[in-house]
């Protein structure tokens, strides 16, 4: 009998996880004999081990750079997005502001934000930033808009404040899309915090792929791009967990 | 326009009221309990829409009163304007000028009546994200009083409400009879003068329904509330109703009310008594042919 449904789910997805890195382990060794091509797990993994100071110094930096980012992007979405719900004006003025600056690739601005930021932490944590808070101001906004009248009516009729209807019905209301959004968001922070490292850094995950890439050193390549998986799964399984946990509720609205 | 009153051996009290007619026909004959003014009346009100550039009538020239204590039943053929009713009466909804209303008395504003009545629409309208508990006390919640307070008042009625045990439930986990319960047990907990009932059982199967109209009879006696209740059954209206009051087809005016002399406690076997069948032939040939009509102003 198997202890519980948890561990068994557990299992179910991480088999085929496990079923590819056999895989590649074998194939890797038996066709791309030089590591030019794609080198096999274990030898990525030592590589990881034997570089482990610097590796864990850029995870440190990229994972640093991307909450940096992520955390004050989801507040600012939110606020944005609240601000529209509310005030038309300010939704008419603004938003079309906000779908503008999101047409522009971030790419695009890079070199700009490193000349304003330097290239130290901030410029990475204001792309991260750049790319993350637009889908939560969309969700924030249209969630607190799709509040069932009838729902609003009843807490009126109970004398709710303006305050209240806010806090007690049209936010839990939108959370869920704003989970959804901060799930979409932790792995763009990400994606911004790594490009913005090729622009210009010192450490970071993004750097170590830059470095790996110059020097064709395949196994490093793969050891940051591994890292940078781990580093974006966790962050995605935390949000995830934390939305689970606490926001179950968007099949009931 | 004089009301036209018929006295019927059975207690039943029939009164025909002409469209449009003023203020006191309606419920003139219905002995007001002693002193206190009626909880509601509205006279002659009326409601006209705008859609899409043509007037639309949804009703016109109501009449209703509602005296302190009562139980009142509103039903009438689909479409007749109940929920236009029920929108004034909430103080959801501005009605026409030219009619009046008066609350406890005192002349009122439709959308002056926010606050002061407690209603209960057809959809249960519970927040997924709030325990059971959390939910009936969301009135008193926002009325300032904390929440282990409100809790603690709560508490002792989950028992007569057949929630207990399911206090720290969330709403999805309960049946559509019980979380409709739930609702009901919030509506109570916002404590008004008048308590306004939307077809609060319209979507349970049949069976369920009968069990909450006898439940329902129950908790009133033991609270005893001035209760407006709509409905489109006429069954759940005589079983449940002090005085049963029937809408015309659209534009929705009054065209009867009924005194429904059936002592209380009532028990489930009133259904199949002489004076129960006597009623609902009554009301039964009235929606007939107020259903015909607005059936026919429909096929048109």
């Amino acid at each position: 009998m198997t202890r519980s449904p948890f561990l068994r789910n557990g299992l179910v997805q991480v088999a085929p996880l496990l079923l590819c890195l056999v895989a590649w382990e074998v194939l890797a060794r038996i066709f791309g004999s030089t590591h030019a091509v794609m080198p096999p797990v274990s030898t990525i993994l030592l590589g990881i081990f034997a570089d482990g100071n610097t590796l864990l110094r850029s995870f440190g930096r990229t994972l640093a750079e991307t909450v940096l980012g992520f955390v004050p992007a989801a507040a600012f979405g939110f606020i944005a997005g609240a601000l529209f719900a509310r005030v038309r004006i300010a939704e008419r003025m603004f938003f079309p502001l906000f779908l503008i600056s999101q047409t522009v690739p971030v790419v695009a601005f890079g070199a700009l934000v490193i000349i304003w930021f330097g290239n130290g932490i901030m410029s990475k944590v204001a792309i991260a930033f750049y790319l993350t808070f637009f889908p939560v101001t969309v969700n924030t906004l249209r969630g607190l808009r799709a509040v069932d009248q009838d729902k609003i009516n009843l807490l009126k009729s109970f004398g709710a404040s303006a305050w209240m209807l806010f806090w007690r019905l049209e936010v839990p209301h939108a959370l869920p899309g704003i989970m959804a959004a901060l799930l979409l968001g932790v792995s763009l922070s990400l994606v911004g915090a790594i490009v913005g490292e090729w622009f210009g850094a010192t450490v970071g995950l993004g750097i170590v792929l830059v470095q790996a890439m110059y020097a064709e050193d395949m196994v490093r390549l793969w050891g940051a791009i591994l890292l940078c998986g781990i580093l974006g799964s966790t962050l995605y399984g935390l949000v995830a967990f934390a939305a689970r946990r606490w926001v179950w509720w968007g099949g009931e609205i | 326009m004089p009301a036209l009153a018929f006295n019927v051996p059975t207690g039943v009290q029939p009164e025909v009221v002409a469209g449009g007619s003023h203020a006191a026909a309606c419920g003139a004959s219905v002995e007001p309990a002693a002193g206190n003014p009626p909880i509601i009346v509205l006279e002659s009100v009326s409601k006209t829409f705008d859609a899409h550039g043509h007037r639309v009538v949804a009703i016109d020239g109501v009449d209703l009163r509602v005296d302190e204590g009562e139980f009142v039943a509103l039903i009438g053929p689909s479409g007749c304007g109940k929920s236009t009713l029920f929108n004034i009466v909430a103080g959801l909804q501005d009605a026409d000028s030219g009619g009046t209303i008066r609350f406890g008395g005192e002349r009122r504003k439709s959308t002056e009546l926010l606050g002061k009545v407690s209603f209960m629409p057809q959809r249960d309208l519970l927040f997924p994200w709030r325990r059971v508990i959390d939910n009936v006390i969301l009135a008193l919640e926002v009325e300032g009083m904390s929440r282990s307070d409100a809790r603690a008042r709560a508490l002792p009625m989950f028992a007569g409400f057949g929630l207990s045990g399911f206090e720290r439930h969330y709403p999805n986990q309960l049946s559509g009879g019980m979380r409709q319960r739930v609702a009901l047990m919030r509506t109570f907990l916002f404590e008004r003068p008048l308590m306004l009932l939307d077809e609060p059982f319209g979507a349970l199967d049949s069976l369920t329904r009968a069990m909450m109209q006898r439940w329902l009879l129950d908790v009133w006696q033991l609270h005893r509330r001035t209760v407006l209740f709509i409905t489109h059954d006429i069954d759940e209206a005589i079983f449940l109703g002090d005085r049963v009051v029937v809408m015309t087809a659209r534009p929705g005016r009054m065209k009867l009310s009924v005194e429904v002399g059936i002592e209380r406690p009532r028990h489930a076997d009133i259904r199949t008594s002489a004076a129960f069948l006597e009623i609902r032939k009554t009301l039964l040939a009235a929606i007939e042919e107020e259903s015909m009509k607005s059936f026919l102003s429909e096929s048109v």
